[in-house]
């Protein structure tokens, strides 16, 4: 194995030494590599003229024409979707605007009817208080008028009781100083009282 | 003789009695030749053809493997493309891309948008097509090198450079169009800004030489940097792969190489999937940096 080795070092050192004089003694060898055949830079010449030829007039200009067709129909597309972005943010400013504008009209709607109410009822109050105050006065002068009533007939009935009573008396024992006294000083009573305005 | 040895790649064991060459075996997959060798049909030879005379020069227009690949990356390039750009102008403004397409489609709009509009600027849309097309199709070259049978054209400096010929060309063209005589000339002859009379002369006279070797340098280090890449990258899995055979007659240790190898050369694989991507990217990357910055010289 240590041989075989060996001998692949001399062999690969011989290779290498003989392997550039050896060809280039042959037929031009080596020196051939950097020798420019000018029949074949002919050749590459036409070659690429043609193909550049061919290739410009069926490849590039319709892969280019395509290409650039993608490019403006990606870029309407971009300029589309901006212009729609825009008008759907127009469009949720002016929501906005119009919710903010319904939200203030309720506001405002809601504040003018609770004043309305507030007035309704104030007015109903005051109303209330008037007819009541009113009530009262005609109740309180009803009142009157029935205890003036009341007073008289009570007195009418008063004197009735009187009359009758004195009658009575009158059956019974006119006679005496006392009793004639007694009458005397209650007509006078009643003509003292009389004269406050009861008889009127 | 072929039996008697292992079963070696190409010709390379007919033609050394059956001891196997590394440095032959790398030349034969790296090197431009006039075969293509196919599986089950063997070695196909291509046709020879008299060099033509262009522009004074003796030119062998013969097709050879790197032109064979070099066809077949475009035909790939195109059929690809072409589906790719059908599918996305069938699919609409309306549905979303998706698939093979999609995964083009976003290369396509990475270089457009990252590359040609980014470094060219202002009237980046008419080089588009030339970058994607120099992306692509140098992509398709590099990918054809990972492919069993196939092979980089990328990795022949005659293509590297017929390429960077192209950027090189439309840099200037370009550049002089947009600058104006006078303006492009000032890219060519330069003085600084402030210098006056003789010192301005003497600046273009030191300038001038700069400013030229800097226009030719930059497709230079264009085709360089493709071509050795693409190079080194299979230079090293072949040498790895050929170690196994380099090795094939060791009793033992050819089984350990042979594993060592085979993991080896499977990451450098994925790597070089990587590489074959990063390189046509950089060239398209700085194909649209030289004609932006010739765009913007003043």
């Amino acid at each position: 194995m240590t041989s075989a080795f060996f001998e692949t070092g001399t062999r690969l050192s011989a290779a290498v030494a003989g392997a550039l004089p050896s060809t280039a003694a042959e037929e031009g060898g080596w020196s051939r590599l950097f020798s420019v055949e000018w029949g074949l830079s002919v050749w590459t010449l036409l070659t690429f003229g043609t193909l550049l030829a061919l290739l410009a007039r069926y490849a590039w200009k319709p892969l280019m024409a395509a290409l650039d067709a993608r490019e403006r129909s990606i870029q309407s597309d971009i300029d589309e979707a901006g212009r729609q972005r825009d008008k759907a943010e127009a469009l949720l400013a002016e929501h906005r605007e119009q919710m903010a504008e319904g939200r203030r009209r309720a506001q405002a709607l809601i504040a003018e009817s609770r004043e309305a109410a507030e007035e309704l009822r104030r007015q109903l109050e005051e109303k209330a208080r008037e007819e009541s105050r009113t009530i009262i006065a005609n109740a309180r002068r009803e009142i009157e008028r029935e205890r003036d009533a009341a007073i008289v007939q009570l007195r009418r009935e008063a004197v009735e009781v009187a009359m009758a009573a004195a009658s009575r008396l009158l059956e019974e024992r006119i006679d005496g100083e006392r009793d004639r006294r007694l009458v005397m000083d209650y007509i006078d009573e009643l003509s003292v009282s009389g004269e406050g305005g009861a008889w009127q | 003789m072929r039996g008697a040895s292992l079963p070696l790649p190409g010709a390379t064991a007919q033609e050394h009695g059956g001891e196997f060459d590394l440095g032959e075996m790398l030349a034969h997959h790296i090197l431009n030749s006039n075969t293509y060798e196919l599986p089950l049909i063997g070695a196909v030879r291509l046709p020879q053809w008299d060099p033509v005379a262009i522009a004074g020069l003796q030119v062998d227009l013969s097709p050879t493997k790197h032109v064979v690949l070099l066809l077949l990356a475009a035909v790939i390039t195109f059929v690809t493309i072409l589906g790719a750009s059908r599918t996305v102008a069938a699919q609409g403004v309306d549905r979303a891309p998706k698939g093979l397409a999609n995964a083009i489609e976003a290369i396509v709009v990475f270089l457009r948008d990252d590359l040609c509009k980014e470094y060219i600027g202002h009237g980046y849309q008419r080089f588009v097509p030339l970058i994607l097309t120099l992306f692509f199709f140098i992509l398709a070259m590099n990918l054809l090198g990972l492919v069993p049978w196939g092979g980089s054209a990328t990795g022949n400096l005659a293509v590297t450079a017929a390429l960077a010929l192209v950027t090189f060309v439309v840099t200037e063209v370009a550049g002089f169009f947009k600058l104006g005589p006078k303006g492009y000339l000032k890219t060519i002859f330069f003085a600084p800004p402030g210098t006056e009379g003789a010192v301005k002369y003497l600046m273009m006279a030191l300038m001038t030489p700069v400013e030229i070797l800097g226009k030719i340098v930059k497709p230079f280090a264009l085709a360089m940097r493709l071509f050795a890449n693409m190079t080194a990258g299979h230079l090293l899995i072949f040498s790895l792969l050929g170690f196994i055979f380099f090795f094939g007659d060791l009793a033992l240790g050819r089984w350990f190489i042979a594993g060592g190898s085979y993991i080896f050369v499977s990451a450098i694989l994925v790597l070089e999937l990587l590489i074959a991507m990063i390189q046509a990217y950089i060239f398209a990357l700085l194909s649209a940096v030289f004609i932006g910055l010739m765009q913007h010289e003043h």
